[in-house]
């Protein structure tokens, strides 16, 4: 019953989907308002359809319908409610499934929010749209359907991957394909320009909101899933320059250039073929990232299995899609070329130089996530590469755009006036300078170029930011998100070379001490839960020999799957994290201990909150404390 | 737009394309072994527990996994659950070989966390496992009735080790 209307569902969202598309043909043909009526109703019955057909799935996981292969796959009887509901998406079939979801979710938006755009604008969107949504519903009908049947029907369920059973899990993933997907709509509205070969800036004003959108969920479940890293994986990093991470982070910083570029067609109605080409490539790196994920071609802490026959499917269509978008762009977009002259003070240039370091850093790591695959092919031998490479690119790439950020909020369009410039950031800089030097010397108690250099670039854009606020008394989209982007390198910088770590074997009773901390170890205790046991390790915190808390770092065994888990203890203020992991039992008196040392770490996630809140500001409008003032 | 910049781009993008294409069908965590499909090395020891004499010709007819360990050796810790609950589950025949290691902190190490091996092959200058090819510890051999290697893992194995390489294999 649940796979045949989980299948007509399906069948019925692909043949609309094949419906929307064919709008593009049809609109020369039929009136252009019954044309926009069908094609807006139809994203909404799609959107219904498809929503329905995931309810459908989660009610089989929440009653436990091991008849299906996906379910019986990825649950189990004593998995607990919330994670059986977060299960639907648990794997490679309901993932894809979401995925279409939040596709049809972005093709309904753009239906019915898109006042001032012209009609032939839209039915060329969500005819895109509707080509998108039936290459994934074929994909998953052919390929991953979760409703396939299973037979025998097991009594009992595989479980689901217990590193998948975290709170911070079950929102990780719908935010990232919220964000990913996101991108399309960019893209969509990209290949109906070069379509109908003329743009309007107010249009560009609404398409940015929706990259904006993207770019906020995006930050929201990148920062998310090293959230989670931090928390979960009991090692204390939070960024592996792993293959699927690499995959998140390249459409990231390819929206955060479109954003900026989007501003600047906007505002002076030039860039606008490279606004074009970078929504393209956006969504290009969005589908590249969901191959590299789903066909397992690459080694990734992501356990995905390697199926060839499913990622074949996804770079088909990818060639497709892609090959065909750029083939329109190089016959079309000469149409688009616009010339201005612009000073090397201007607004402008800066945001040219922002968006050169924004995609030569995005190609970089690129190049560097598939240069393995590259140089197995080329029998160069089988290489990785490593953290080195991706750090030692991002700073020297990103420092510059984040310096640039200040020049770039107090420079004006077309010219600045080159002493005002000086004056004002001169200094900034010189406040920075002297901020940065007591920061580190007194507070932080080493000194090394590389992060002095970072945190004088951190302060001098917070506190730019933050005067440029008192100056105009509104608090805008770009000045929060650049004070989140501060905050977010500094705690980069001092994490990453003041933390330190201790893998000690301790035995019950004793303590250690880690700069004014001790920490003692009282005693192991056996925990029995729904779904698993774990190991409970019981620990004292004292500062200054003052008690503060106490830490349960836990080692988790999962009955069903026997995966054996750490569940870290953390205690954290906003300066620094104390982190304990237990590691391998050596006697029933001593364990292997794993101690962080982490300061500054907490800045990781509240730069990404401030982002994120800076993109609301960036859909919602701005919040404008002088206009309050005048009422 | 410029011509060249056009071709440029597209063959750029063909050629990521064509890598991504390539890299289908190949495993990323094989790390290739020239030994596969070919006879077990033979070898001439001792056994850590017994002290006994052992050689491969012992072990031929049997199909078994060779793991190789060592007491310093922090991933065989990690895999070592594993292995004991392959043993305590009867799944298969392990053999271990005992690399580079010193005879009383491998016994030390057996007897708090258990011992999953049917022998223990002892050799603490490393040359069979260079016989073997080893690039460190822990790695796993599978190997046949035939005494022919036919599969070789890298790191520390886990219960998807067991499902998804041995079983099918078993099964051949």
């Amino acid at each position: 019953m649940i796979t045949e209307l989980g299948n007509i569902l399906l069948s019925f969202s692909a043949a609309l989907s094949l419906c929307l598309f064919s709008f593009i043909f049809l609109k020369r043909y039929i009136n252009i308002d019954n044309c926009y009526n069908f094609s807006k109703n139809i994203s909404l019955i799609i959107l219904i359809f498809l929503l329905s057909s995931f309810l459908v799935l989660s009610y089989a996981f929440l009653t436990d319908n091991f008849s299906l292969r996906y379910v019986a796959a990825n649950s189990n009887l004593n998995l607990e409610n919330i994670y059986k509901f977060s299960a639907v998406w648990g794997a490679h079939e309901g993932s894809i499934l979401l995925w279409v979801l939040v596709l049809a979710f972005w093709c309904f938006s753009i239906a019915f929010f898109s006042k001032n755009i012209p009609k032939k604008v839209i039915i060329d969107m969500l005819a895109i749209m509707g080509i998108l949504i039936l290459f994934f519903l074929l994909f998953i009908l052919l390929t991953s359907n979760p409703f396939d049947r299973i037979f025998p029907i097991p009594l009992n369920g595989n479980d689901l991957n217990p590193l998948l059973q975290d709170p911070g899990l079950i929102i990780h993933p719908p935010m990232l394909y919220f964000g990913y997907v996101g991108t399309s709509v960019p893209f969509a509205f990209a290949l109906a320009i070069l379509i109908n070969g003329d743009i309007e800036p107010e249009w560009l004003s609404w398409i940015r909101k929706w990259v904006i959108a993207s770019w906020m969920f995006l930050t929201i479940g990148i920062s998310l899933g090293s959230w989670w890293a931090y928390h979960e994986l009991g090692w204390g990093g939070w960024w592996f320059w792993d293959p699927v991470e690499n995959a998140s982070f390249m459409p990231w910083l390819a929206v955060t250039a479109l954003l900026h570029t989007l501003i600047v067609s906007e505002k002076r109605g030039i860039f606008i073929s490279w606004t074009i080409l970078l929504s393209i490539l956006t969504f290009s790196l969005s589908l590249l990232g969901t191959f590299l994920v789903r066909s397992g071609i690459l080694v990734s802490v992501h356990a995905f299995a390697n199926d060839p026959e499913r990622g074949l499917y996804i770079l088909v269509f990818l060639t497709i899609v892609i090959g065909l978008s750029l083939l329109l762009y190089f016959i079309k977009s000469s149409k688009l070329v616009t010339y201005s002259n612009y000073d090397i003070t201007s607004k402008e240039f800066i945001l040219l130089i922002n968006n050169l370091f924004l995609t030569v850093t995005t190609f970089a790591i690129l190049l560097g996530t598939l240069y393995p695959l590259i140089s197995s092919t080329l029998n160069l031998g089988k290489i990785s590469v490593g953290a080195p490479y991706f750090n030692f690119i991002f700073s020297a790439l990103t420092l510059p755009i984040v310096f640039l950020m200040s020049p770039a909020i107090f420079s004006v369009w077309g010219k600045t006036n080159y002493n005002y410039l000086i004056k004002k950031l001169g200094l900034f800089i010189i406040f920075s300078l002297i901020i940065t030097y007591f920061f580190l010397h007194f507070y932080v108690g080493v000194e090394n170029f590389i992060v002095f250099l970072a945190i004088v670039i951190a302060i001098f854009t917070i506190l730019s930011s933050l005067y440029k606020f008192t100056q105009t008394r509104i608090l805008s989209a770009n000045l929060i998100s650049h004070i989140g982007i501060g905050i977010l390198i500094i705690g980069i910088t001092i994490s990453n070379y003041y933390s330190s770590q201790h893998e000690v074997i301790m035995k019950k009773g004793t303590k250690i001490t880690i700069q004014d901390f001790q920490i003692e170890f009282n005693d192991v205790k056996n925990k029995f839960s729904k779904n698993y046991t774990s190991k409970v390790g019981i620990f004292d915190l004292y500062y200054n020999k003052n008690y503060l808390v106490s830490f349960f770092p836990e080692k988790r065994t999962y009955n069903t799957q026997k995966n054996i888990m750490t569940e870290a203890a953390i205690y954290s203020t906003l300066s620094k994290d104390i982190y304990v992991a237990l590691g391998e039992k050596i006697n029933d008196n001593s364990w292997v201990v794993r101690i962080y040392y982490k300061p500054f770490i907490q800045f990781l996630w509240l730069g990404p909150i401030l982002m994120i809140l800076g993109g609301l500001f960036g859909i919602f409008g701005n919040l404008n404390f002088y206009q309050k003032k005048l009422k | 737009m410029n011509f060249r910049f056009s071709t440029l781009s597209i063959v750029f993008f063909l050629g990521i394309i064509y890598f991504l294409y390539a890299g289908l069908d190949k495993d990323p965590t094989l790390i290739p072994s020239p030994l596969i499909g070919k006879t077990a090395p033979n070898f001439k020891s001792i056994d850590l527990i017994t002290g006994e004499s052992i050689t491969n010709i012992e072990l031929l007819g049997k199909f078994y996994i060779l793991n190789v360990w060592a007491s310093w050796c922090y991933g065989c810790s990690i895999e070592h659950n594993y292995l004991m609950n392959m043993y305590k589950n009867n799944e298969i025949d392990i053999f271990g070989l005992n690399y580079k290691d010193e005879k009383d902190s491998a016994i030390n190490w057996l007897k708090e966390r258990g011992n999953p091996y049917k022998k223990i092959i002892v050799d603490t200058d490393g040359n069979i496992a260079i016989d073997y090819g080893v690039y460190g510890a822990p790695e796993t051999f599978v190997i046949d009735e035939d005494g022919i290697i036919i599969y070789k893992h890298v790191g520390p194995i886990d219960q998807n080790f067991y499902n998804q390489i041995i079983l099918p294999l078993m099964k051949k």
